[in-house]
């Protein structure tokens, strides 16, 4: 059984099937969360997961080897920017309703 | 003292294992994240998730990107993240109910997530597969800043946007009732 784990690091499969499971999680928790701020952790651990995908096609290719690279580090500016101006939005909310659990903010529908 | 070429007993290289290591830290840190209770550890447990992806991207050759990863993750989005938990955190957080009504069908959803994508994974055939390639920094500066001027600069101007915005979003209304 543990013939089969011999090379595992070499493989493409081994870091996709990885990046997968990892945003599964992030969809969960995104999904199933009732904090706001829980919420914006899974889309963290999304985005890692997309980025780790990125590496691996650029760590097994040798055509996307840079650009790879390049792409992960705009991905991580643009994360750091929605993690900013999202945090902003769940600390205005909760100055205003006082809780940051999401299935109390129905102001909308009352 | 120079180590084996292969683990002794076990009969695979060190490769894998620091691979199946930080692999199981980081899956099972991101299981902390998305099911813990108390808000501030899953915080601390997204930065032990990022920790071990910053290793893998060492592993896979992408050693900027490493750096990069510790920097903007563990160094400012987390503390950004832990100082936005203690800042909306009331006294009942913790007791209150976790999980939305919809938690065990959005499990089930992810797991078939999971299985959908390691299926198709494992029934493509990548091409140019043949092993890992480190990423130089020399070449990634150049690409970087000749292929990818325009990308960088726009990113520079969307992360000043995000700035301006965040700050606005977040200062208190002059005026207001707290």
């Amino acid at each position: 059984m543990l013939g089969a784990l011999n090379g595992l690091s070499q493989s493409l499969d081994a870091y996709l099937i990885l990046a997968g499971i990892l945003f599964a999680i992030g969809s969960f928790g995104f999904l199933a969360r009732r904090n706001a701020i829980s919420m914006l952790m899974s889309i963290e651990l999304m985005l890692n997961a997309v980025n780790l995908s990125i590496i691996a096609f650029g760590a097994f290719s040798t055509s996307l080897n840079v650009d790879a690279s390049v792409i992960a580090l705009i991905v991580m500016a643009a994360a750091a920017a929605e993690a900013t101006v999202g945090l902003a939005i769940v600390i205005a909310i909760y100055r205003n309703r006082k809780t940051p659990l999401v299935d109390e903010y129905d102001a909308m529908r009352q | 003292m120079t180590l084996p070429e292969t683990i002794p007993f076990i009969g695979f290289g060190w490769d894998d294992l620091l691979f199946m290591m930080l692999a199981g830290v980081m899956l099972g840190a991101a299981l902390l994240v998305v099911t813990m209770r108390d808000i501030i550890r899953c915080g601390l447990a997204m930065i032990v998730c990022f920790a071990a992806l910053a290793g893998l991207y060492v592993l896979a050759g992408a050693t900027v990107v490493a750096g990069a990863q510790v920097l903007v993750y563990i160094g400012a989005i987390s503390v950004l993240v832990l100082f936005a938990i203690m800042l909306t955190q009331d006294k009942a957080g913790p007791n209150a109910l976790v999980f939305q009504t919809q938690a065990f069908p959005a499990a089930i959803a992810s797991a078939v997530l999971a299985v959908l994508i390691a299926i198709t994974v494992a029934a493509t055939d990548w091409p140019d597969a043949a092993g890992r390639i480190a990423t130089p920094a020399t070449a990634l500066a150049e690409t970087l800043f000749s292929d990818y001027t325009l990308p960088f600069e726009v990113v520079s101007v969307l992360l000043l946007a995000a700035v301006i915005g965040g700050v606005f979003l977040a200062k208190r209304e002059r005026g207001g009732s707290d």
